[in-house]
Formats: C-alpha cells, structure tokens, sequence
C-alpha cells in the first residue's frame, strides 16, 4: 500500500513540475510531455522557438486598458464563429425550413437557446465594441503615417462586421427579418445612380424570395468569413510590424514594456472573461423572440429591430431620406479614407478642427440615429412600390363610373 | 363643294393618312386583333366610338355598328349611310327591346352559354316597372349599368359590372340625393355597405364571393326583398345560419310577417355582427327584462362573451408560443378545433340551443387552457435560462480575482527584482 502511495506521489510531482514546466514561454511543453509526434516535427520546424518568441513579445508601457477595445471585439469575432458554426449544424437556408429550423434550434437543441441569442447579443457587441475601438484610434491620432494601412484594414472589417449583421439578420425567415430586409433594400434602391443594380444583384428577385435567403446564406457563412479572416491576418500583421502608437502626450515611456506573457494574456482573460459573462447574461435576460413566418402577402403588425445596424438605417430613410442616408455613407466613408488626406504629425484634436468636427459628426449622428431608430420600433414597412403598367399594353379608357372604392373613399 | 363631295375627300385624306395596321383590343385578358376595315363607311365620322367599341366583348364576337344602328355601312357619305332600316340613338325604352333581341334568343345565347331571362327580369324589377311601365327615364336601361359602347365581361376589372365596381355603378344614381328624393329612398346604402362584413370582404379582402348589391337585391330583377323573404335571402349563403334559425322559435314569427327575419337583429347594408355584449340588449328591443326569453338571452350572452374571451386568450397562447420559439403546428391544430367551436357558437345562437351553447363554449375554454398551459410551460422554461447566470457569474468572477491576484503577484515580483 505504502508503495502504490509513494509511486502516485511520485507521479504526481512529475506531472505537477511538467505542468509548471509548461506555463513558462514554452507553453508547447504540454504536448511534448504528452505526445511522441511533437518532437520530430518541431526539430524540423521550429515550433517551439517561434512560441517563445511570440510569447516573449514585450508591449509598451503605455498600453492600458483602452487599448483592449480592439481585443473585445476579436473576442466577439471568435465568439460569433463558434456559435454561427454550432448554429450552421442545425439551420436549413430555404424558405420552408428556414423558420422551423430556428425553431428547433431554440426548442430543441440542447443550449440551442444560447447558442442563438449569444449570436445575437454578441452581433451586437461587436458592432459597438469596433466603433469604440475605431472612435480610440481616431481620437488618438493613431492612423497617423506609417499606420494608414493598419486603420484602412480596420475599416474594411468593420464594413464587413455590418455585412455579417445584414447578411445574417434575414436568415430567422421571420415577418420581422423579412420586413426589416425589404424595407432596407428598397432604401439601397433608393440611393441615386448604384442602388437599383445593387438592389438586383442582391435580391435575386423582384422581391425579397428564396433566391435572396440562399444569396445572403452564401455570403453570410462562406464569403465573408473568409475575407474577415484575411483582413484580420493583415490588420495583426501590420500592427505587430508598426507597434503600438505612441502616447499622444509626452515623450514615449523608457523601459522595457509589459511582457505579453503572463502579464498581457492575463489583462486580456480579465476583459475576454467579462465581456463573455455579460454577453450570457444579456443572452438570458433579453433573448431574441421570433416573429411569425415570413409572409410576403402580409405587412407585419408591428416592426422590431434586434440589430443596430437596421436601426441605423432605417432612422436615416425616415428622417433624413435616401439622400441624406447617401451623404451619410459618404462621410462615413470619407473618415475611412481620412489617412489619406490628414497626413500631418499633429495628433492633437484640438488642432484637427475639420476632422474632429467631421467624426464628432458621425460617431453623434451614428448614435443619434441609432436611437432614433429605435423609437422607429413600431413603425409598419412600406410595401416596395408597384411597378408601371408596361408600355406595350393598350391604354385603357376605363368608364368614368369605374372607378375603385378607394378612389371613392379617398375623395370623401 | 357640296357637302356630301366634302365629306367623300375627307374619307379620302383620312384613308391615305392613317395607316391601315390592325387595331388591338383587349377584353378579359385576351388580346385581340380586329383588322381596320376602312372600307366600313360607319368610322367615317364615328372613329371615337370605334375606339371604345373595340374594348368590348361585341366587338370580339364580330359585331358591327349597323347590327345595332343599321344604316349602310357600305357607304361613306350622307345620306346614304343613314339610309334603310336605320335605328340612330335609340331611346331608353327602345333599348331595352334592342338588347332583348339578342339577348332573350337563346338560338343565339345557346353558343355562348349565357342566360336568356335577363329581359324578362327586367320587367319584373323595380327598375323595368318604372322604365317599361310608366316610361321613367330616370329609371335606368341596359346600357346605364353596361355602358353603350365599351361592354365588358363581369370578370374584367375595368367592367362596371365586375364585383368590386358594382355598388359604384348603382350608387351613381342612389347616392343623388336629388333623384332618390323623388322616390322616398335613403342616399346612405353605398356608405353603410362600405363599412359592413359584407363590404370589408369584398372590397379590402377582394373576396368576390361576398355579396354586392346584385347579392341580395338580384341583378336584372333588382328589388328589395320583401319582409317574409329576408331569411331567404341571407340563408342563400349563410346555410348552416338559416338552418339553425328555421328549427328556432324565432323562424315562425318571421314567417308570418311579426319580425322582419335576419333584419330582427342585424341591420340590411351595415350587416354588422351584433356584438356578444349586446346580445342580451338585442333579446330587449323585443323581450321585456326578467322575461323568460330576455333571461335565455343573458345566458347566451354570458356563453357567447366566455368563449369570445377565451378564443382571444388562446390567440394570445400561439402568439407568445411563437415568441419563445416553440413549434406551434400542434397549437394550431388545436386552436382551429376551437375556432370551429366557437364558429358553430355563432351558429346554434340562432336556434337558442342552450345546452349544445354550453358544450360548445366548454370546448373553447377547455383548449384555450391546454394552450394556455402550454406557453406558460414555454415561458417558465425561458425563466429558467436566467438561473445558468449564477454559475456563468460565479465562474467568471473567480477567474477575475484569480487573474487580478496574479497580476498583482507579478507586478510585486517585479518591483522587487
């Protein structure tokens, strides 16, 4: 008995010093430890060096908590692969099993619920959690040279955040998402010049049909994954090659910086462990109904909006029209090409009066319109108006008696 | 120049100047080809009429101005055009007889399936009495409702006579308050029709089965119903309606005239549905408070109102089984079991069958608790998510303190190094 008890300690102060060996820079001791595979292979590629070295990256000291805003919302990002693939096991893109489909998802499966709504929530997030990372690197200057291409990177991704989200928010198949989708693409018809063949393009059809469903699916699970996961290689690459900006204030702090690992990763574990937590907890609080089935013959009761982007750009159409959402586009636009143009060393707002007051302009009127739309909640779609009697057809000279009870009704 | 060589060079001019090319009509869908034939003297001077012509139905079946107007259409000149059995503009009286000898024929009716009486159910209406009878002409005549020229089938939707059209084409003349003044008639039909179930059905549901008009009234033998023949007249399509109100005591009465059936408690144009908190009230124009009758009608009132309200609440069920996601098919089919209950409510009301009332109103109340039930199981399922957050927070908050007391040792270590 006594031997059995010595041999476990023993083999556990060997498994307890392994596995204290591994939380050093050589994390990759674990496999080694445990596997006959790693070592041939990391001979002839040096896996483990490139880790340490990975790990012994050193940030500047002035990296504080404001700089996890970009972290959050990569988490988000991951986050929203996980569960989009655990949701993508289960959904069925075609217009009679689209809406079922989510219902089995959400009464079905096993967490499916969270599975859905942390999708949800978490599509969300990512939008307001890039918009603060964007609004930080604006205020602070740091799309300065040299790191245009860096902020032209993000910009892209963010454009690409709001594809998910568009793409995305048709897929339930319900009278909320089939209303909200028809109604921003006849604002998008609306824009001058592109809009119809845009709208095209993207519907497939006269109206918002199966056709639209399979399009938005296509681009929603395999085109824009593939283009987020480039441009997020790109936008790492260029940050680790240019390094963090440095303060805008002040000379840049001596000293070797904060070590990436422990010190660093356990920073990012304190934001990735909360943000999980509170996107669970809104997920469970405030869980996403479901409409009735989409029906194309008829307007919903009453519009609600789960998706910021929707609510953005239907208070744009609203109040301000397609030319005022065209103009919107434009300047949010002109921001994303803003290091073309504001090229100088200064950094300080205060003496980038045009610029501060141009993305003051559109961070408030993005948040504006976001409350604003909103308040919009309950306001009906209209229907995509009729199309004009074809050219070719006789003119009909109906009898001044034959005219409709509505023209009847409207004349009282 | 003399008038007629006048008129002979402008027919010239006018046949070298517009092309020949065949003229295109179309009438119920289809499209069709009538070639001009420039030698029909008629279009000479009547080309506008020629234009609404071919929009009609006659037109397609290739008859022509002269099998009407007569004259020659062989000659493009006066007087000539206007020579032999020549009708012109007949007067309302005279079409009438016109449009009869076709349209009373069935030798010539029999090739397009059409009904030949319309003639002699004009006569017995209101509308012939007064034109055939005392020459009125304000009563109208065949083509004050069909129009002269551009006759269209009933199932275009540009015919005066298509369903949705119809209660516009008679209240041209029953909503001139000058002309039914004559007559003692109200002017408020078409408006009251408009907001009534009948008017809702057809005009906002464009369910063309909903009565019109011609529904009730007839179509060539309008009249209005007399007293003893409402019941029939509403029984044509509310069936299972009439049949309950044959087998109840009210069925007598109407029959001899004591109430005006269906009329009793719904109104004519407005056809409202009397509200199920108004039965009762309804039952008291007739049946004085505390009468057995009146008593009977507070029974059905109190059923009627239960199984409005439970309905409502298992509408209520579905809607928030769909919120929260659940698959609904069996809610469905269950509450279309308890629609077709309370439907058949609103049936066997009519016979005062007050025991098969309360077995149907149980029926309704004990599927809309099922389904009531069922999303509140939903919900409670839902409330139940929230409690995952206690370990979710527990977790994270500890990984938290972990992580901050690591730091902490971290940045210690380092100072002290």
């Amino acid at each position: 008995m006594a031997r059995i008890w010595q041999t476990a300690r023993e083999w556990l102060s060997q498994f307890w010093a392994d596995l204290k060996a591994s939380t050093d820079a050589g994390l990759l001791a674990v496999p080694r430890f445990l596997g006959l595979l790693y070592g041939p292979i990391d001979t002839r590629l040096p896996i483990d060096q490139a880790w340490r070295k990975a790990l012994a990256h050193r940030l500047p000291p002035h990296v504080g908590w404001r700089h996890a805003l970009g972290g959050i919302a990569y988490l988000l990002f991951i986050l929203l692969v996980v569960t989009g693939v655990l949701l993508a096991v289960h959904y069925r893109p075609s217009v009679s099993e689209a809406y079922p489909s989510v219902q089995h998802i959400v009464s079905g499966v096993t967490l499916g619920w969270l599975m859905r709504d942390l999708h949800v929530w978490a599509a969300n997030f990512v939008v307001i959690a890039t918009l603060a990372h964007m609004a930080r690197v604006f205020i602070d200057a740091a799309h300065k040279p040299p790191r245009e291409t860096t902020w032209l990177a993000g910009i892209l991704l963010f454009f690409v955040v709001l594809a998910f989200g568009a793409t995305g928010y048709l897929l339930p198949w319900d009278q909320w998402a089939y209303w909200a989708v028809t109604e921003a693409l006849n604002v998008l018809a609306a824009v001058p010049l592109v809009g119809g063949p845009l709208t095209s393009l993207v519907r497939g059809d006269p109206i918002v049909s199966g056709a639209t469903l399979s399009r938005f699916f296509a681009v929603h699970v395999i085109v824009l994954p593939w283009a987020a996961f480039a441009l997020l290689m790109f936008h790492f690459t260029v940050i680790r090659r240019h390094g963090i900006a440095a303060p805008k204030y002040g000379p840049v702090p001596a000293g070797p910086g904060r070590r990436f690992f422990p010190n660093h990763l356990l920073r990012s574990l304190i934001v990735g462990v909360l943000v999980c937590a509170v996107a669970i907890s809104a997920a469970a609080l405030w869980p996403r109904p479901l409409g009735d089935p989409a029906d194309p013959a008829r307007l919903p009761e009453a519009m609600r909006s789960t998706w910021i982007a929707v609510d953005v750009s239907r208070a744009l159409a609203h109040y301000v029209g397609p030319w005022g959402f065209a103009a919107f586009s434009l300047l949010g636009l002109g921001l994303a090409l803003m290091p073309l143009f504001d090229r100088g060393p200064e950094r300080q707002l205060r003496r980038r009066p045009v610029v501060a007051a141009l993305g003051a302009l559109f961070f408030v009127g993005f948040l504006a319109a976001w409350l604003a739309g909103r308040q919009l909640g309950s306001t009906l779609p209209q229907p995509a108006p009729r199309r004009a009697v074809p050219a070719e057809a006789p003119p009909v000279e109906a009898p001044a008696t034959a005219d409709t009870t509505a023209a009847r009704d409207s004349a009282r | 120049m003399s008038r007629a060589a006048s008129l002979a060079v402008m027919v010239a001019c006018a046949a070298a100047l517009i092309p020949a090319g065949p003229a295109v009509a179309q009438s119920g869908g289809e499209r069709v080809t009538i070639p001009r034939d420039t030698t029909y003297g008629c279009v000479a001077c009547h080309a506008d009429k020629r234009t609404a012509f071919i929009m009609g139905v006659h037109a397609e079946r290739g008859i022509k101005c002269h099998d009407c107007h007569g004259g020659d259409p062989a000659a493009t000149v006066l007087p000539a055009a206007h020579r032999g059995r020549f009708v012109g503009k007949p007067d309302k009286v005279a079409i009438v007889a016109l449009c009869g000898s076709c349209h009373a024929d069935p030798n010539r009716m029999r090739q397009y399936g059409l009904p030949t009486g319309q003639l002699a159910e004009f006569r017995t209406s209101q509308h012939g009495r007064l034109l055939l009878g005392q020459h009125d002409l304000n009563a109208p005549t065949c083509t004050d409702c069909h129009d002269a020229h551009t006759i269209l089938r009933p199932d275009d939707a540009r015919s005066n006579t298509h369903p949705t059209n119809i209660p516009a084409t008679c209240a041209r003349c029953h909503e001139d308050a000058a002309m039914m003044g004559k007559y003692h008639l109200p002017t408020d039909q078409f408006a009251r029709f408009r907001r009534s179930a009948h008017g809702i059905a057809l005009f906002d549901e464009q369910n063309f089965a909903a009565p019109s008009c011609v529904g009730c009234h007839g179509t060539h033998s309008a009249l209005p119903p007399t007293v003893t023949e409402i019941a029939n007249v509403c029984g044509r399509c509310h069936v299972l309606v009439s049949q309950s109100f044959d087998a109840g005591p009210h069925a007598q009465a109407a029959r001899d005239g004591k109430i005006a059936g269906c009329l009793g408690c719904h109104s004519n144009h407005d056809t409202e549905r009397v509200p199920a908190e108004h039965i009762a009230a309804t039952c008291a124009k007739c049946h004085a408070p505390g009468t057995r009758a009146h008593t009977l009608g507070v029974d059905i009132q109190r059923d009627v109102v239960q199984a409005t309200l439970d309905l409502r609440a298992a509408e209520e069920a579905i809607t928030r089984l769909t919120r929260a996601g659940r698959q609904t098919g069996d809610a469905q089919f269950r509450y279309r079991t308890a629609l077709t209950a309370y439907l058949e409510i609103a049936q066997v009301q009519h016979d005062l069958d007050v025991t098969r009332l309360e077995e149907l109103t149980r029926r309704v109340r004990s599927i809309s608790r099922d389904l009531r039930d069922m999303a509140e199981v939903a919900e409670e399922h839902r409330w139940e998510h929230k409690l995952y957050l206690v370990p979710v927070w527990f977790l994270a908050l500890a990984a938290v303190a972990l992580a901050l007391l690591t730091l902490r040792g971290l940045e210690r270590r380092k100072t002290g190094s």
